[in-house]
């Protein structure tokens, strides 16, 4: 029998990062909770650059060929290459350095879109994972009706530039405030220039997050020009002069209470 | 100079005095069904964690434990309804116009706000001493 308990949060360190699974259901089933908890620590395993033994560190000493990796890793490297080529180059599993390849830019978002999966299967339907600062939302914040996510504000780590409220959604921020995210721009291989931060918003986080990578990848003003244009997805940026720039879907999502202020709206030349 | 925040995860602000409604409501019902429920909550803080060039961070949370009892049957329910943490102060930076046109685009003014939320995107710094903070407050609460 599994313990059933009202409501649950559970915080875990893996991939080197805070997971939190907010379960808001009347009743929880915690081996559901738990099986989406292991398969993210086997995705850890698998995927990790720092673990001598994943399947990624054997690819990149060449004593495992790609065609003899696990099906999964096949098809992590497979999106990655098509998001290369989305993004014109900005989304590079080799960014970081040209002879091996790192593809925890979109395993992360990958592995939640599969952790929600598992707690979809398992009946659960109110719940929000946060990886490291990538949402996925699910239901409702019982007893809210929606799900109220900051955007962490650039300058003032007490603070939030927005608040999205949403019921189902995925949310990818990328920004240079992250500590230990040396993000490059895979053409220049220096550090963009022009942004603060871009938050990628849509259906799956493996997505948006790696969006908001090449995004912001960009620089400003061209990655939100270019995120502006993604199918499914809405984007918000925060310019490096503080200006900051919704796509009009974005700003559907935005609580009541987020922009009670005056708005320019420069309509398309 | 430090700041108390209560912006990540932190649903207490809605989420406590509903809860204090639903309980009070749930108490004279319970009387009648012959199970008696009480409901405390407390503040457990967590260790102060020190983050790197941020300074240090130390996480409180507030949790609404619920013990029901039927008969000689007792079940305890903790949940936190609460988030806080002090993190390092920072300023403020002047706030500038870009009067660039950009199609599709809305354009405003970067705003801080302190809003009632659930959860914070972008957040990945202090993330390590968040955690380690916060793992520390619920196993204090969890003794409790």
């Amino acid at each position: 029998m599994s313990t059933v308990a009202r409501g649950l949060l559970r915080v875990e360190h893996i991939m080197g990062m805070p997971i939190v699974v907010d379960v808001r259901d009347e009743d929880v089933d915690d081996e559901t909770v738990e099986r989406a908890f292991d398969w993210l620590r086997l995705v850890d395993e698998t995927f990790s650059t720092y673990k001598a033994d994943s399947e990624i560190s054997r690819l990149n000493r060449g004593e495992l060929a790609v065609d003899d990796a696990h099906a999964d890793v096949r098809e992590v490297l497979a999106r990655c290459e098509e998001l290369r080529l989305e993004t014109r180059g900005y989304f590079d599993v080799r960014a970081a350095a040209p002879e091996s390849l790192d593809p925890s830019g979109l395993v992360k978002g990958w592995s939640v879109d599969r952790a929600a999966a598992i707690l979809d299967r398992g009946g659960i339907r109110n719940y929000a994972i946060n990886a490291g600062g990538d949402v996925r939302l699910r239901g409702r914040a019982v007893p809210d009706e929606e799900w109220r996510v900051g955007v962490q504000h650039p300058h003032r780590r007490d603070r939030v530039a927005a608040v999205i409220a949403a019921n189902d959604l995925a949310i990818a921020t990328s920004g240079a405030y992250a500590r230990g995210d040396h993000l490059l721009d895979p053409h220049t291989r220096r550090p963009p220039t022009g942004l603060l931060s871009v938050t990628i918003v849509g259906r799956d986080l493996a997505s948006a997050d790696a969006y908001a990578t090449a995004a912001f990848a960009m620089g400003g003003v061209a990655g939100p020009r270019w995120a502006a244009r993604l199918p499914g997805y809405e984007s918000m940026s925060i310019l490096a002069d503080e200006t900051v720039l919704t796509t009009p879907g974005f700003r559907v999502l935005l609580a009541g209470d987020s922009y009670d202020r005056p708005t320019q709206h420069e309509r398309p030349s | 100079m430090r700041k108390t925040i209560s912006t990540i995860l932190s649903a207490a602000a809605l989420a406590l005095p509903v809860a204090n409604g639903v309980a009070a409501a749930d108490a004279s019902a319970a009387t009648r069904a012959a199970a008696k429920k009480k409901v405390v909550t407390s503040k457990f803080v967590g260790p102060a964690i020190q983050a790197d060039r941020w300074g240090t961070v130390q996480v409180t949370i507030v949790v609404r434990k619920t013990t029901t009892t039927t008969g000689t049957k007792k079940k305890v329910t903790r949940r936190i309804t609460g988030v806080t943490s002090t993190y390092p102060d920072h300023t403020d930076r002047s706030v500038y116009i870009n009067q660039q046109a950009l199609p599709i685009l809305y354009q405003e003014t970067l705003q801080a706000q302190s809003a009632t939320i659930d959860l914070v995107s972008g957040a990945t710094d202090l993330s390590q001493a968040f955690v380690q903070s916060l793992q520390g407050a619920i196993v204090k609460a969890r003794r409790a």
